[in-house]
């Protein structure tokens, strides 16, 4: 692998982390929010694999595996957040719930 | 190289974007997601040169697919007015980002990927997406205004490209000072650490090896020359291991992951257990009682008819 399909694969991480933070800032559902968290994941997830290929070192997928658990733990946890809220507040909204503070 | 071309690109795709995430209709949407993706191939272009230089040509092209696909999925996923939509070309970018990692050689975090995301992740997120739906009694054919109308999409956009740009920049300027690429022989290392297996190919190669005594633990029982790797018997006979024994990319991410990483290993087994135990409490619900069924439960049944007759 050359320097420059490195290159290739890690533009392609950059740009799904940068499609997933303008998906994070600029979508009001919560739901969708948290998906778009999961595409930043995605992103940094191709660029630890494409540079442990470029180095032979297989850190990079045992980080991956890392990233695997973390997002695992963050979709529970999110998700159940975000269906308690929405049995209080009825919508999925996140400008709704702007003042959370009683 | 000049950065100014690859800014342009950049610009290029981030008002594409921005026109694509307003309320439009369909096909202008589509029109302004395949500006988009064009903007991405121009940027590809520009970076990569050619796909010469990938290992051979055939990688190349599937390393174009699979980005493509990826991207294109990921744009369409936040500018999709239904979260449903949403979710499945996220799966989208799942199974091209799994390919990618095909292209890697990295078969078994693709696998995983496939089956943890697009198996258990988001079928997670279409439950809550579906009961959500339901509960609000929102029939499925009008969207709630709050996913047809984005939240400031031209301050997002400007942060997504200034963050682009960044990468851009740094890819490029960074691509020419990379340390040097790893060397092949550097796979093989993991086979000294699995003895069994080593031994077992040997001993399938030659039945008549002999293993040299271990002087010191540094000692390394694989030799390389020129690209071969061999093993020295102690009355001097070579024996070249064939590539077919070069250890699995499961085998290197396992030893990789129980040698270097074991106290991580240990604290993701703690990260998903706690996750477990937040979910399960913030998702139950109290159940409500009648002031009958609580005197009940408090007394025994038995006692709780006396007390009504008292």
């Amino acid at each position: 692998m050359t320097s420059s399909a490195l290159a290739g694969y890690l533009l392609v991480s950059g740009l799904l982390l940068v499609i997933g933070l303008v998906g994070f800032l600029a979508r009001r559902n919560l739901i969708v929010m948290f998906l778009c968290t999961e595409l930043m994941f995605q992103g940094a997830a191709i660029a630890f694999v494409a540079i442990g290929r470029y180095l032979f070192d297989y850190s990079g997928q045992v980080m991956v595996i890392f990233i695997l658990t973390v997002a695992a733990a963050e979709a529970a946890l999110a998700l159940a957040l975000v269906v308690l809220l929405h049995r209080q507040g009825e919508t999925l909204d996140a400008d709704a719930y702007g003042e959370l503070s009683e | 190289m000049d950065l100014f071309l690859p800014y342009i690109a950049c610009l290029t795709f981030a008002l594409a974007l921005f026109a694509a995430l307003r309320p439009t209709k369909l096909s202008v949407r589509i029109l302004m997601i395949a500006i988009c993706v064009a903007a991405v191939g121009w940027l590809f272009g520009l970076i990569i040169g050619s796909l010469s230089n990938f290992n051979n040509t055939s990688q190349g092209v599937f390393f174009v697919i699979f980005s493509t696909c990826s991207i294109a999925a990921a744009i369409r996923m936040i500018t999709h007015s239904r979260p449903v939509y949403s979710a499945l070309y996220f799966v989208l970018v799942v199974l091209s980002t799994a390919g990618l990692f095909l292209l890697l050689e990295a078969e078994f975090m693709a696998f995983a990927l496939v089956i943890v995301y697009a198996g258990a992740i988001l079928i997670t997120y279409m439950f809550v997406l579906m009961l959500a739906n339901q509960a609000s009694g929102v029939d499925s054919e009008s969207n709630p205004t709050y996913d047809s109308i984005p939240r400031e999409p031209a301050a997002a956009v400007g942060v997504g490209f200034l963050l682009l740009c960044l990468v851009t920049g740094t890819v490029i300027s960074g691509s020419s000072s990379l340390p040097p690429q790893g060397v092949e022989e550097s796979q093989w290392a993991t086979l000294e650490h699995l003895p069994k297996q080593l031994e077992s190919s040997v001993m399938e190669l030659d039945p008549a090896f002999s293993w040299p005594p271990i002087q010191s633990a540094q000692d390394s029982l694989l030799h390389y020359d020129g690209g071969e790797v061999f093993v020295v018997s102690s009355d001097g006979t070579k024996v070249v291991l064939p590539e077919s024994f070069k250890p699995r990319n499961t085998q290197q991410v396992g030893w990789s992951l129980v040698n270097e990483f074991p106290v991580s290993l240990e604290l993701a087994g703690v990260i998903l257990l706690m996750a477990m135990f937040g979910a399960v409490i913030l998702a139950r619900r109290a159940i409500e009682l009648g002031e009958e069924e609580k005197r009940n439960i408090l007394l025994g049944s038995s006692e709780s008819d006396e007390g009504g007759t008292a």
